[in-house]
């Protein structure tokens, strides 16, 4: 069977490098990083909103090309990969709309607002997160891969909708930021944090895809062999 | 906020931010875990069962 259900330990390394990056990026961003000219100490929130919003998008992007891995070369590791990289893109959207709605109390003066680049989030976070739930539904693990890939190329379609929503549209949100519109003494623990979010999304990604690669074992494992049929002799020593 | 527009002070907002990454981030690693050996052991289960 074509599932990648081993040993876990590349997933612990990058779990670890991710955790020492994320605590190191942070205490730059926080602590030697200097404040910003207008939002003053708030936009430190920057130095894990950004990267949690990048991975989010890697993620996503990750779980489309593992539906189209599937759908084109088959094999069940796809479906595992793309379940994995689905509920891992899901948990860090719903972070990034948390970190977000803290940003925003103190610079919009709103937790929340309609606004375009929030509302395709809302709108990804619940097309994916709403694709991992039916698959809870479906107990054929060959229905359930075909249709949950196909899902996602078709629910994959906002997440270039939600980049370029501050483009499009007039939105409260900023403009992606680029080295050239960020100063230079934001960019180190910016780019620490991006990488230290990659490896924990990679270790995550590597372990829950191991969880749903043992359940499709276990599915799609032969029933156990039934019971021989007992002779008259050994019956009736049974029912004795 | 001051009358400039700047925001004065603000350290709430980044020690809650901060926070929340810590304990959503930190907890999905640990339900992941635990789900990994549970799964591990279901496996190695069905594996006994079927053998």
């Amino acid at each position: 069977m074509d599932l990648d259900d081993g040993r876990p330990a590349a997933a612990f390394f990058f779990a670890g490098l991710g955790v020492l990056l994320l605590l190191a990026g942070s205490y730059w961003g926080l602590f030697v990083a200097p404040a910003e000219t207008y939002m003053g100490d708030v936009q430190r929130i920057m130095y894990v909103h950004v990267p949690t919003a990048w991975n989010t998008m890697l993620a996503f992007t990750f779980a489309f090309g593992c539906a189209l891995a599937f759908l084109f070369l088959g094999g069940w590791k796809w479906d595992s990969r793309m379940e994995a990289a689905m509920e891992v893109g899901v948990v860090l959207a719903v972070l990034v709309c948390m970190q977000g709605a803290i940003w925003a109390k103190p610079t919009w003066g709103v937790w929340w607002d309609w606004d375009p680049r929030l509302t395709t989030t809302a709108v990804l976070v619940f097309a994916f997160a709403g694709i991992l739930a039916l698959r809870h539904f479906v107990d054929d693990p060959v229905r359930r891969a075909t249709w949950s890939a196909v899902a996602t190329i078709v629910a994959f379609v906002d997440v270039p909708i939600v980049y370029y929503s501050v483009r499009w549209w007039n939105s409260l949100h900023q403009m992606q930021s680029t080295p050239e519109t960020v100063s230079s003494a934001f960019h180190w623990p910016l780019r620490i944090n991006a990488f230290a979010i990659l490896f924990l999304m990679i270790a995550a990604i590597s372990l829950r895809s191991r969880i749903a690669a043992l359940r499709l074992r276990t599915e799609l494992a032969p029933p156990p062999p039934a019971p021989a049929p007992q002779t008259g002799t050994a019956a009736a020593e049974a029912t004795r | 906020m001051s009358p400039t527009g700047v925001i004065e002070g603000g350290w709430e907002f980044v020690r809650a931010a901060y926070g929340v990454s810590a304990a959503v981030l930190l907890g999905y690693g640990v339900t992941l875990v635990l789900r990994f050996r549970s799964a591990r052991a279901r496996a190695e289960r069905a594996r006994k069962e079927s053998s």
